[in-house]
């Protein structure tokens, strides 16, 4: 059973089509990746699936359920989790308050049982910092806990990241370059956790430049070109497809470093 | 297991906790310093008001006094140390000693003129923590927020005057009309964003004016309603300086501590997701609309209780005392105090209406000085005079003291 699946997507900006009608499948457990040039349309189709654009025609599925005209809010609750392309932490909140903020969904409330400081929020409030530092240590980060999200160097931002997206506790884990502006050791210790993070049962779909490292961890990777979806398939099949290797050498000096 | 969480304690840089004890130790002194000499020259001055040729000597010692209602003001403007660090959001020992200190205040300076202008002061100062959970933490501006303070200030108006209902339930009254309002306007209104938002909330404001000194019958035009009585909760009245002195700093003593539960958890959390990043705070399930509108709401509802107790307290309610007159202050109250903390609008609420105060005594003056004050305080406090001036007066301290080390050891 396929737990995300897109069925035939168009999305415009002013007369140009940066999707046109695209039908992806993401497959539960698995890790799915989604490769490209720049332009291709990437960054729109995760927009698209985790709500903060719309699209023009077509459907998306996600567990079966029609989640096309719903708010980014609502499919997060369903368990769609996310990260940015650009590091999208919150700088004016602690490390640990950015974890706890991830877990919005999953504490109950109302504004009167937290302004009144009932009993049972105590506890709640207190599981969560708990659990929060839990995220914090298994991504390293647990040093950093009280220090500002805005001082973190990038690479732990990204981290960071990550971690509020993973309170969440999502089924699906939309990854938006996660390895651009990271060093090679820094690469690997984040392929190793979204490793890790499969092993626990969640599926991912990463978009990435880095090809190193998608062919690694990827079950599956779909290649787009000029918002079409030219290929398909394992990453071994992909590095003989002629049609991907054209697409990326049409692309010039860019393309050359992002060959697969 | 237990070694492994020790090894991750974090580092000592963020641990402030000496510093605030000096800090404590420094404001004890200074309140028995003010004792002595605060009381000495209050009543020195109350006995040549008397006289009626004011001479220069008099006229010295009004400023001296001045001074003195000076202190206790910078003192509670100290109170918005660090107030982003997680574990400081919880409630502290120090937080006792600011209650103790506003709890005795009236009786150390037993001066109806000091009641007054702290009744006045509180007043503002629930206005503006309500702002403040709208402006500071979730980043939104609101110009209209003295719309709200009016709807309070009239349902509580209305209701005991023409329909003799009792103060304590036209609180109450107050507070759900300028809720259900603020739900209607805030609907739509709260879609718009930054100087779109400030714009539709000023015009609400203007509406409401408008509404106010054109509906004659039922609010009384530009003249206003008269003859509110006294707050009373079963059968005690509120009728002196005092006791509406303790009503009020009770009501915001109450609401602080709710809105400070209020940011230390969940909400504060989402709110401050939204203020940085509306995107990323729906990504992780934030109902972005819902938890702005929810804010509004709440605020309005504070500026609700705040118009009510102001109306049963000037005994009166007319427009003229609901416009950007109000917005404005309250609005340079969050702002002064510091954005994003809970300390900083009831700082900022005492420091301005005694700065209002005392600058009404130069008259034609008075608004170039206010002014120039403000823009001096904007700009060598951008981040509020709580977090601020904490830093450089230790500062000043650690300096002075290294100098007396370093004197004394060369000698």
């Amino acid at each position: 059973m396929s737990l995300l699946s897109i069925e035939e997507i168009t999305k415009e900006y002013d007369g140009i089509k940066a999707l046109d009608r695209v039908s992806l499948k993401v497959e539960e457990g698995s890790i799915k990746g989604l490769i490209g040039p720049n332009g291709a349309g990437k960054s729109t189709l995760f927009h698209l699936i985790s709500g903060v654009e719309k699209s023009d025609s077509g459907k998306i599925l996600f567990k079966e359920r029609d989640i096309t005209n719903m708010e980014s809010h609502e499919r997060s609750a369903l368990g769609i989790g996310r990260t940015f392309q650009t590091v999208q932490v919150w700088g004016n909140m602690t490390v640990v308050e950015n974890v706890m903020a991830g877990m919005h969904r999953r504490l109950k409330g109302s504004l009167f049982s937290y302004g009144l400081w009932l009993p049972w929020i105590r506890t709640s409030e207190k599981e969560s910092l708990k659990e929060a530092k839990g995220i914090l240590n298994s991504l390293g980060l647990l040093g950093k806990w009280e220090s500002m999200a805005s001082q973190l160097p990038y690479g732990k931002q990204k981290l960071l990241e990550l971690g509020r997206a993973l309170a969440m506790k999502p089924q699906l884990l939309l990854l938006d370059e996660p390895a651009s502006g990271l060093t090679l050791s820094e690469i690997e210790q984040l392929s190793e956790r979204i490793s890790e993070i499969r092993r626990k049962g969640v599926t991912v779909f990463i978009v990435e430049h880095h090809m190193g490292m998608v062919m690694e961890i990827a079950d599956e990777i779909a290649v787009l070109h000029n918002g079409d979806l030219i290929a398909e398939g394992a990453p071994e099949s992909l590095r003989r497809n002629p049609v991907v290797m054209e697409a990326y050498l049409t692309r010039g000096s860019a393309g050359t470093r992002d060959r697969p | 297991m237990v070694k492994k969480e020790k090894k991750y304690e974090p580092p000592n840089s963020n641990d402030r906790s000496p510093r605030n004890n000096y800090l404590i130790g420094f404001w004890c002194f200074d309140i028995i310093w003010n004792l002595g000499f605060g009381n000495w020259n209050l009543n020195l001055s109350r006995q040549e008001n008397m006289v009626p040729q004011t001479t220069k000597r008099s006229q010295r010692d009004f400023r001296k006094r001045d001074v003195f209602y000076l202190v206790p003001l910078w003192l509670i403007s100290l109170i918005a140390p660090d107030p982003y660090l997680y574990h400081k959001k919880e409630f502290k020992k120090k937080d006792l000693y600011y209650l103790g200190a506003i709890g005795l205040a009236p009786l150390i300076w037993s001066d109806p003129h000091f009641h007054h202008v702290m009744v006045l002061a509180g007043i503002y100062a629930i206005l503006a923590l309500g702002l403040s959970l709208f402006m500071g933490y979730a980043g939104q501006i609101s110009l209209g927020h003295a719309a709200f303070f009016g709807i309070g200030a009239y349902t509580t108006a209305i209701l005991t005057t023409r329909h003799s209902f009792s103060p304590f339930v036209a609180l109450w009254a107050s507070a759900l009309s300028a809720s259900a309002v603020a739900y209607l306007i805030g609907r739509p209104i709260l879609k718009l964003k930054g100087y779109f938002l400030a714009l539709a909330t000023l015009g609400f404001g203007e509406i409401f004016l408008v509404m106010v000194r054109e509906s004659t019958n039922l609010t009384g035009g530009v003249i206003g309603i008269f003859g509110i009585p006294w707050f009373s909760v079963m059968g005690f009245s509120f009728d002196t300086y005092l006791r509406q002195y303790y009503l009020i700093w009770g009501v915001v003593t109450g609401l602080f501590i709710f809105s400070k539960n209020l940011v230390r958890s969940k909400l504060g959390r989402a709110l401050l997701a939204v203020a940085a990043s509306e995107d990323a705070a729906s990504s992780v399930g934030i109902n972005v609309p819902r938890i702005k509108l929810e804010i509004f709401v709440l605020g309005a509802a504070f500026a609700g209780l705040a118009g009510s107790l102001f109306a049963c307290i000037m005994s009166t309610a007319n427009p003229e005392a609901f416009g950007l007159g109000v917005t404005v202050p309250i609005v340079m109250m969050v702002i002064l105090g510091g954005m994003g903390t809970i300390y900083g609008p009831v700082a900022g609420a005492i420091l301005l209406t005694w700065l209002m105060d005392i600058l009404s005594r130069y008259q034609e003056y008075s608004l170039p000085i206010y002014s120039v004050i403000l823009i001096l305080l904007l700009i060598f406090f951008p981040d509020g005079i709580g977090t601020r001036l904490n830093v450089r007066i230790l500062y000043l301290i650690g300096y002075w003291a290294k100098k007396r080390k370093r004197d004394e050891g060369k000698l």
